[in-house]
Formats: structure tokens, sequence, C-alpha cells
């Protein structure tokens, strides 16, 4: 093969690209909703996109990560449908310079520091400099995918949701730069 | 004179972030480079149906699901390095190949043998268009390689310009097009 069409895996059926249709929306909605796709990890099972929002002065960054747990054969396809996770990661970053400051956020935030916390179903994961808030949702893929506008609705609709509720959880933690 | 020297390493701090930003923001080209393709493209009603990197290149492929059209993509950004990026600008070889499935791919594939013979087509020269089959899968892809200047589209803050990108990769599209059917009728 002189091109590079070899390094495409022979994906026989439509259902082994479901994941890669679903990526492929998720940047797309993310898109509309003025988020930058900035890294990709793309795994056989597991696919992570991290964006950046354009206009969230609040918010550094967010990952989506899609794994894939079954569908990936014919029966486990009929059986189970396409299940896979969809894990939302927010991330707020504080960037502190001054001495007295980090000091002072090291003594109020101590308590914190490297724990993850529970809220409701999102985890918080507070770091040196940034704060995560995690969520894992269970998805059919097929209820994203391939049904024109009703699956790009709901993509949208449950992408944004998400992202409000993490940004909740998070705005606490957001410090004035 | 305490604080002075705080206020100097609070802007040495600072002024660190901004180069670093810069570095990241050039070392993440090739990702924004796919973040960039894939909603042009499926924006275009192209479905992605594989996205996959050795490192360097970075394959994407979609189809267009009614009338099974694909359209792939290896992705190569040139300018890894900041110094290379400030002084010869930032771009990125693109190839973009064209598709379409036939019943007949292995007639075809003959039919285009003593093109794919040619001691042309391993070249990377930009405008070169190549065919090449994908047998099992039934498709016929014709291919050209471009070398595209992405301060053009990728702007400071992450300010894409997706309209413009839109319109190269589809008029690249379009010739691809014309080229094979052109080919397949003759």
């Amino acid at each position: 093969m002189l091109s590079f069409l070899s390094q495409f895996q022979h994906k026989q059926e439509m259902r082994e690209s479901k994941d890669e249709i679903l990526i492929g929306e998720i940047v797309f909605a993310m898109t509309r909703i003025n988020y930058v796709a900035i890294t990709f990890h793309a795994h056989d099972d597991r696919q992570a996109v991290t964006f950046k929002p354009k206009d969230d002065p609040m918010l550094h960054s967010l990952t989506i990560i899609l794994d894939r747990k079954t569908g990936d054969s014919a029966i486990g396809q009929a059986l189970m449908g396409s299940k896979a996770t969809l894990t939302f990661q927010a991330e707020v970053k504080n960037y502190m310079a001054d001495p007295d400051d980090l000091l002072h956020m090291y003594k109020t935030d101590l308590k914190n520091m490297f724990k993850l916390t529970i809220a409701g179903q999102i985890k918080l994961n507070h770091q040196l400099n940034s704060v995560l808030a995690t969520k894992k949702l269970i998805i059919d893929v097929d209820d994203y995918i391939l049904k024109g506008e009703t699956s790009s609705k709901k993509l949208q609709e449950t992408i944004q949701a998400m992202i409000g509720e993490l940004r909740e959880q998070l705005v606490p933690y957001k410090k004035a730069n | 004179m305490q604080e002075d020297m705080e206020a100097v390493y609070v802007e040495l701090v600072q002024s660190s972030w901004k180069k670093y930003e810069e570095y990241i923001h050039n070392k993440r080209m090739d990702d924004l480079l796919i973040g960039g393709v894939i909603p042009v493209m499926v924006g275009d009603g192209y479905a992605l149906i594989d996205l996959s990197s050795d490192g360097i290149n970075h394959y994407l492929r979609f189809e267009q699901l009614d009338s099974r059209e694909r359209i792939i993509f290896r992705l190569t950004n040139l300018s890894e390095e900041l110094v290379t990026a400030k002084v010869l600008g930032r771009h990125a070889q693109v190839v973009i190949g064209y598709g379409e499935h036939t019943q007949k791919t292995q007639t075809l594939f003959e039919t285009f043998k003593s093109e794919m013979k040619s001691a042309f087509l391993d070249t990377n020269e930009p405008g070169v268009v190549t065919v090449d089959a994908d047998v099992t899968a039934g498709y016929i892809y014709v291919q050209v390689s471009l070398i595209f200047d992405l301060d053009s589209y990728f702007r400071e803050g992450y300010d894409i310009d997706y309209l413009l990108l839109r319109k190269h990769i589809m008029a690249t599209v379009q010739s691809l097009q014309k080229y094979l059917r052109g080919r397949l009728n003759a």
C-alpha cells in the first residue's frame, strides 16, 4: 500500500466506529459553544479530548473521556447495546505568583490539598494550582449518534448540563488573578 | 525593599507563564489542527469513523453515511519547534484523500496500476494526485499532499477561522472528486 490507507483499521461494520462518530459529534457540539479542542488521546476503546473554553474566564479546561464498555462485538451489541461511560472533568487553575497570596491559599486550602472529596456525584480533586471536578455518566452511544437533529440536540443538552454542574462546584475555588 | 524584590519575582513568574503558554500552544498545533478539521467535516455532514496517530502523523477518516463517500486526512505538524515556527511560520503537511465505494475495486485497481507504479507516487510534492485502493473495504481513493499555513487559521487565544479552513478543505475535496470521477468515466 503506497499511501497511508494501511494506517486505518479495517472496521467492517459501522458499530466498530461508533466511538469515533461520537467523538466527532462531541467535538462539533463543543465548537458550537465556543470550546476549542486542544488535545486528543485515542485508543481502541478509550478516547479523551481536552477542550479550552474561549469565553469562560473561570474554567481553564474541560476533558471528556469516552470509555466503551460494550458493543464492540455483534453479540455484545445485540445483548447490551453500546454502553459507555462518558467522564467530564472540568479544571479551574489559579495563577498565583505573590508569595503572600500563595501562603494564604496554602493555609486556607490545606485541608483539601491532594484530597478527593465527593459533592453529590461529583468528585473534587485539589492539586497545587488546580482544582478538578469530575462526573461520570453511563450512556448508550446509540442515543447520541446517527439520529440527526434528535441525537445532536440530546448530546448538546447533556454536555451543557454537565458543564453547568461541574462549573457550579468549582466557582468557590477560583481565585482572582 | 523586600516588597520590591517580591514584585520582581511576581513579574518573573508571570512572564514565565506567558512564555510557557507560547511553547504549549505551539506544541498543541497538531491537536488544534485535528480539532479544527473535525468540526468542519462533521458540520458538513460527514461522520468521523477513524482517529489515530503514530505520534508524528495524525490520521482521520470521515464518511458521508448516505453516499458512502470517504475523506481521509494525514496531518503532520512541520513546525513543532517554537524557533522554526517563529522564523518560518507555522506549517503543516496535510494529505487529503477522497474515496468512493465501488464493487469493482479490483478492476479499478488494475486500471490505475500504471499510475500506482509510477516513480512519482512516493513523493510528498504538493499537488501530485495519486491513486490508491482499499480493496478490503471496496474503496478507490485519490489523494493530494498540501502544505497549510496554520497562521491563516489559528490565531492567538485559540481563535480559529473555521470558514477559511472549510473553504480550503472543501475546495480540495471537490477537485479530487472531479479528478476521480473523470478518471473512472474515462
